[in-house]
């Protein structure tokens, strides 16, 4: 098949997919107002019945708990495939990293970025936040070091095992808050009544912080296995 | 609330999360680990069957599990009734059968091949029990992603080729559910699948109309109906053969479903046809199903070919599915049934059968009869049963679709069925008598087989891979003698499926 031919097809097939998308939106009547629905019961009373200042992160980790269970698998799963497909015998590029300037100044700043990572995570019930997004601001840190220190250096103080064990740590932490449920609650992922206290304070909520401290760093340890499988080196003939 | 179902959930997760641990500690362990952990999903299925044998009888089964104890509207509800629990019972042992037949056939990688099987397992679980609309779709991302990565798994160029494929036509198909299940929740401000079904006729028909076809085209991506079937066949060629046995055996069927659930359940049916679609679908999965069966008698390499004709069957199992008839169901279901076992005993005999020869193609077949010849005979037992040979499990299946087609007067799908079964003569025929010719080593292909690399380099317990092939052969000869095993069974899901008042109200009524 020629070249034109086939652009021609790919435009008229692009195009057809268009106008099919097109008219099925037309279809959709004018925006007339949300249906509440079960908006309004969590609104009203999701802090009374979680704890947790949040709204949001009373739905992800409390009354919808097992749809995050089942998203923080996705990126288990995710990473245990990506290890699977580019995963290499050889340590990773090395490198020598920035210049001197870039290496002091990031050393001085490590310690706050952790420490807003663990703010971010533990806050997860007061404030925007939790478990992902904290998780990632971790993982943001192992990427940094192997660009300003190069790519050696962080892989010798973090082995992947460490990595590995920290990010089934956290699903584990998850899935085993969900059985204490079962035993002490007597239903899988209930909020842990004993666990409560005093609104608005750092220990408080229930199982909801835990949770987020699992998670958290599940999809740290799993972002930065994911991104030192994909620096590895490759060569021909490795199985 | 029966906590067995929650249960059959988190015992696959469970051991998909110990597995990078167990690995750590002793490899050696794993293999016993991964036992364990399909024999506890088995003790749970078993326990659940036997635990409720009066009220299969009595058609008043019904199990559910509230997940932190939040009543239907507002929390994600756990469903089993008689047609989940059927799929229930096929696909667990279908992934029994294959995770042994792996123990014997992955050589390497094995930790995270097993964390994705057994991903994979939870999330077809979970996508059978559920009844959240948005608690589907994460399953479904899960099998997507899991599958994909799996597809891959030989890390060649070709692999990774398919692989991307696959990952890019359905993540789109995801997307696409998750566009509808948006959709849903902004207009009825819930995501209960009964609560849901309960108002869906109310809508205007504007929105339904958009709805059922945001979840259509999502699930046609997903099963490889005609317009989008073309990432199908080459993934399931380039993945290793017990990944393509659950492609092919689980997640097509599993696909299938979701598309009665939400088809049936969700929107109902009487919205469907007062929308007109429902003669448009069956035509559309007709011709499928005739592309399927053209290409498979063009292809050229047999796993290709097999994935040609299961695009055939899916085709024609959703065509009678959507006759809506009693008739219909009784066939299709137990259609899937067969095709669930057939299928996957295919492709695992073609794992044994293909270790030594150089490729795929059609040329490559040759002498294969000759040189494993019981595991052949099983081979050809299965072939005949996809044909439709008399005593075989293949053939009942088929006879009760092509009735259904008849008694519904629809006479292209009793043509399509005959036309399969026919061009399947002919495209098996073929790779039979090529299985059996005599092949005269030269000197020149002695040097060419030793120093071409086989496909797959090491297979190291042949013992377990050629038994797994027996059991498939067994089980379409035992059930095809058997096959009124399936009748209480098949009335159940049936009546699950036409009975839509009572799955909402025991949802919704706890």
């Amino acid at each position: 098949m020629n070249k034109l031919v086939k652009k021609t097809l790919i435009t008229a097939v692009l195009a057809a997919a268009a106008f099919a998308l097109y008219y099925n939106f037309s279809l959709l009547p004018g925006y007339q107002d949300l249906e509440k629905g079960i908006s309004d019961y969590i609104i009203t009373y999701g802090l009374h019945d979680t704890g947790s200042l949040n709204l949001i992160t009373a739905v992800l980790y409390d009354y919808r708990a097992f749809d995050s269970l089942g998203e923080s698998t996705v990126i288990f799963g995710a990473v245990s495939g990506i290890v699977l497909i580019l995963s290499r015998k050889m340590l990773p590029v090395s490198s020598k990293g920035l210049s001197f300037i870039v290496k002091r100044t990031l050393g001085i700043m490590t310690p706050f970025i952790a420490l807003f990572g663990f703010y971010v995570i533990t806050h997860g019930h007061l404030s925007p936040g939790g478990g992902f997004q904290g998780g990632v601001i971790l993982a943001a840190i192992s990427i940094i070091f192997s660009i300003v220190y190069g790519s050696a250096f962080d892989y010798r103080r973090y082995s992947p095992q460490t990595k590995t064990v920290l990010e089934t740590g956290g699903a584990l932490t998850f899935l085993v808050i969900g059985l204490a449920g079962i035993v002490m609650e007597g239903a899988f992922l209930k909020n842990l009544g004993f666990l409560t206290a005093e609104r608005g304070t750092l220990i408080s909520a229930g199982s909801i912080p835990y949770i987020n401290i699992g998670v958290g760093f599940k999809v740290g340890a799993g972002l930065a296995i994911i991104f030192y499988s994909m620096i590895q080196k490759t060569f021909e003939e490795d199985f | 609330m029966d906590i067995k179902i929650l249960f059959l959930i988190l015992v696959p997760l469970g051991t998909a999360f110990l597995i990078p641990l167990i690995d750590l500690i002793n490899a050696k362990l794993r293999r016993f680990f991964v036992l364990l952990g399909v024999l506890l999903e088995s003790y749970l299925i078993i326990t659940i069957i036997t635990g409720n044998l009066d009220n299969f009888r009595n058609g008043d089964f019904f199990l559910q599990y509230f997940l932190g104890g939040w009543r239907p509207p507002l929390g994600i509800t756990l469903a089993m009734d008689g047609l989940s629990l059927l799929f229930v019972v096929i696909t667990a042992v279908s992934l029994f059968l294959v995770v042994i037949y792996s123990i014997g056939y992955i050589g390497h990688h094995e930790g995270k091949y097993y964390v994705l099987y057994f991903l994979i397992a939870a999330a077809s679980m979970g996508a059978l029990l559920t009844a959240d609309l948005f608690n589907i779709y994460v399953f479904i991302e899960m099998l997507t992603i899991t599958s994909g990565a799996l597809i891959g798994f030989k890390r060649s160029e070709e692999a990774s080729a398919a692989a991307i494929k696959y990952l890019i036509y359905n993540v789109l198909a995801g997307l696409l559910f998750f566009l509808g299940v948006l959709v849903v929740y902004f207009n009825l401000g819930t995501l209960n699948m009964a609560a849901v079904a309960q108002n869906f006729a109310d809508l205007e028909s504007g929105i339904q109309l958009f709805i059922s076809a945001i979840f259509l085209t999502s699930i046609l991506i997903k099963m490889g109906i005609f317009p989008f079937l073309f990432w199908l066949p080459k993934s399931y060629d380039t993945a290793p053969s017990p990944v393509t046995a659950v492609l092919s055996g689980i997640l097509s069927k599993v696909y299938l479903y979701i598309f009665i659930r939400i088809f049936w359940t969700v929107i109902g049916f009487e919205v469907i046809t007062s929308l007109n679609l429902n003669i448009f679908l069956i035509d559309l999965a007709l011709f499928s199903s005739f592309l399927g069966h053209v290409f498979a008698l063009q292809s050229n390499n047999i796993k290709r070919l097999l994935g040609y004709s299961s695009i055939g069957h899916i085709g024609m199992i959703t065509a009678v599915i959507l006759l809506n008839t009693e008739a219909g169901f009784y066939g299709g279901i137990l259609h899937i049934i067969s095709h669930m076992f057939m299928k996957a005993g295919l492709f695992v005999a073609c794992g044994y059968l293909l270790q030594y020869t150089r490729s795929h193609a059609y040329g490559d077949f040759k002498g294969v009869g000759l040189r494993n010849k019981s595991v052949f005979i099983a081979f050809i037992a299965l072939l005949l049963s996809m044909i439709g040979m008399p005593p075989l499990l293949g053939f009942a299946s088929k006879w009760y679709v092509l009735m259904a087609f008849l008694e519904a007067r629809s006479y292209f799908g009793a043509f399509i069925v005959i036309f399969g079964s026919l061009t399947a003569v002919i495209y098996y025929l073929r790779y039979i008598a090529k299985g059996f010719e005599e092949v005269k080593l030269t000197e020149d292909d002695l040097k060419e087989e030793v120093f071409s690399r086989p496909l797959l380099s090491v297979l190291y317990r042949e013992k377990i891979v050629s038994f797994i092939t027996y059991t498939y052969a067994a089980i379409i000869i035992g059930f095809g003698v058997g096959f009124r095993f399936f009748d209480l069974p098949l009335k159940m899901s049936i009546n699950s499926i036409m009975n839509v008042e009572r799955y909402i109200e025991l949802v919704l009524g706890g």
